[in-house]
């Protein structure tokens, strides 16, 4: 801060900031604490005996390792894990590929109506998921020409308990099209203008120039993808069937599914072991990922 | 900015235009057709897979459709029903309660820790690590913690409160307690993602105005007041319109922690369109929930508008 002019003044204006940044450091201390506990919580728990967690304690008597192998043991954690990859790389594959060609179509080129096509991808912003799931679920039932359907999607099960039904219908949402299109716009257009000049086409323009400049926006568009991938849950217990094509969110719900008999330091580890990979990935992207939020705010 | 196609004749043309006539109107139209090559797909997509849906489900709430091949037309037999209907009563009464409490504290909570994240601190990155934590771990994950810390025998809650002698209680299966503790994992849970909105707006308020504002005397609330909180206006309306649909959206957190109990203290549109839908079976029925959800967010949504724009004109 400033050093003040006016020492007798300065003094007391500088205790006064001063009280006021202990106040700051110990609410937001606090408030992390509190967001943090439950984790610490979960971490500890599941390195605790069956015994131990009968009653409330903090820490484990001893750090019970084993718990994590035998958790991933009772349930084909694995398969789940790879499951739960393959869908968050795929979605946000498919995501990045039409949201970014789509956002760039509506900042940069002059397409009739691009004015209502970007109000029409906000209105879609509005639709809640939940809306759409019971016809969702039946126009993917009904694909033509796959899991046994004919020609006009009847007969078999379509995309049901298919990759293509856990990725698709759910990759590509409005609000990455709206996202990538702000921070287009904001990339001025005599680059594109002398690219054109020097012969480079349509297509060269979006990936080779523009797309590169936009590495927050797709950096936010993956941190966010593949997070709602990693997290998905009421569409996968939807469509899914058998346990060789389900997520891990699911396989950890059917762990405690019967409270009777939920093993606590087995799930609290296989919970561990599911949120691990979305906080380090957070971790990296986020500086990268703020920068990303606060062109989709502000220019909203 | 290139030429437009409307442009009247050569006498307007700019001398910025680099080759007039055919040569730049096939350029245009070169631009265009890349356009909708590009926007395509997007479009394809969205149609198929929320417009039609969207449509359908209005279509489907007029229907006693239940997977089989025969059905047919109800009228308004399913709104009727709905309206005598005890369970989805309650449903809409828990959804709207637990909208009405969570989104307005937890968007004063984020505000406020983004305005102390926003100054010079030190350990900004563990700070905003740690407040996002909560929004990266799926619900399911989330659920299945709180479940544990509200265990009546050995959970954190009540281990927590005995320090200061406390008498343990039920949380999740007292009716008293139950919403108000579903409540409170919803705030936990959505800070992160309204913090990291807010604080990204709170960046990009000019420093300038902020400043001449201090050097005319304005104190701190002043400041806040004139100055920050005009500016957050639209990012306002950005966070109040996805609380409206996250809230009214909440499903994982009751479906593994109570599963609507005790009795219907805790059920939601959300659980009872899907246990209608694909646990009765009764789709056309689930359809008509889904309507009266849409409806009831376009009001909320209008609601949080009127009050943006009252906020303006102040």
């Amino acid at each position: 801060m400033t050093s003040a002019t006016v020492s007798v003044v300065g003094q007391t204006k500088e205790s006064t900031v001063r009280t006021g940044r202990i106040v700051l450091y110990v609410a937001l201390t606090v408030g992390a604490i509190l967001m943090i506990t439950p984790f610490l919580w979960m971490v500890l728990t599941a390195f605790k005996s069956e015994l131990e967690i009968t009653k409330f304690s903090w820490l484990p008597g001893e750090l019970r390792w084993s718990n994590f192998v035998e958790a991933m043991q009772t349930a084909p954690f694995l398969r789940y894990f790879r499951n739960s990859l393959i869908i968050a790389v795929g979605e946000t594959a498919f995501t990045l590929a039409v949201c970014t060609t789509a956002g760039y179509a509506l900042a940069k080129l002059p397409i009739r109506g691009a004015k209502a096509l970007l109000s029409y991808f906000i209105l879609l912003l509005l639709v809640p998921f939940q809306i759409i799931l019971v016809p969702l679920f039946l126009i993917v039932k009904s694909v033509p020409l796959f899991g046994g359907n004919n020609i006009l999607g009847q007969g078999g099960i379509g995309w049901l308990n298919s990759w293509w039904g856990l990725i698709i219908p759910l990759g590509a949402a409005p609000l990455f099209t709206f996202l990538a299109r702000q921070f287009y716009v904001s990339i001025p257009n005599e680059l594109a203008q002398a690219a054109r000049v020097d012969g480079l086409g349509e297509f060269g323009i979006f990936w080779r120039i523009m797309t590169p400049l936009i590495k927050p926006a797709l950096i936010t568009i993956c941190v966010f993808q593949i997070e709602a991938a990693w997290n998905g849950f009421l569409w996968p217990l939807m469509i899914t069937t058998s346990d060789s094509m389900r997520p891990l969110q699911l396989g950890l719900a059917i762990f405690a599914q019967n409270p009777a008999e939920v093993q606590w330091p087995y799930l609290m580890a296989g919970t561990a072991l599911a949120t691990l990979p979305m906080i380090v990935m957070f971790v990296f992207a986020q500086k990268r990922f703020v920068e990303g939020m606060a062109n989709v705010g502000i220019k909203g | 900015m290139s030429a437009t196609l409307e442009r009247p004749g050569p006498a307007l043309a700019t001398p910025r235009t680099v080759a007039p006539g055919k040569d730049s109107r096939r350029l245009i139209r070169g631009q265009v057709r890349a356009g909708w090559l590009l926007i395509a797909p997007a479009l394809l997509h969205s149609g198929i897979f929320i417009v039609i849906p969207v449509v359908f489900a209005i279509g489907l709430s007029f229907t006693d459709y239940s997977f089989g091949d025969s059905w047919a037309w109800v009228g308004f037999q399913n709104y009727v029903d709905l309206y005598n209907d005890q369970d989805f009563r309650a449903a809409l009464v828990n959804t709207i309660l637990y909208a009405v409490v969570v989104i307005p504290i937890s968007m004063a909570l984020s505000l406020l820790i983004a305005l102390g994240l926003n100054q010079k601190i030190r350990g900004l990155g563990f700070f905003r690590t740690a407040f996002y934590i909560p929004t990266v771990t799926a619900t399911v994950a989330v659920a299945t913690i709180w479940l544990w810390i509200y265990n009546p025998g050995s959970g954190l809650a009540n281990g927590f409160l005995s320090l200061f002698g406390f008498a343990p209680s039920a949380w999740l299966s007292d009716p008293g307690t139950a919403l108000p503790s579903l409540m409170v994992v919803g705030i936990w849970q959505g800070l992160g993602t309204k913090i990291i909105i807010y604080l990204a707006a709170l960046q990009g308020v000019s420093r300038d105005l902020v400043e001449s504002a201090s050097l005319d005397g304005a104190g701190r609330w002043q400041r806040f007041a004139h100055v920050t909180w005009p500016a957050l206006g639209p990012v306002q309306f950005f966070v109040l319109i996805t609380s409206i649909v996250g809230t009214f959206q909440v499903f994982d957190l009751v479906y593994v922690m109570t599963k609507g109990g005790p009795g219907t203290e805790t059920t939601v549109l959300v659980l009872e369109i899907y246990q209608n839908a694909f646990q009765a079976l009764r789709l056309g029925y689930a359809s008509a929930e889904t309507v009266i959800m849409m409806i009831l967010i376009a009001i909320f949504i209008g609601l949080g508008r009127l009050l943006q724009r009252a906020d303006v004109n102040d």
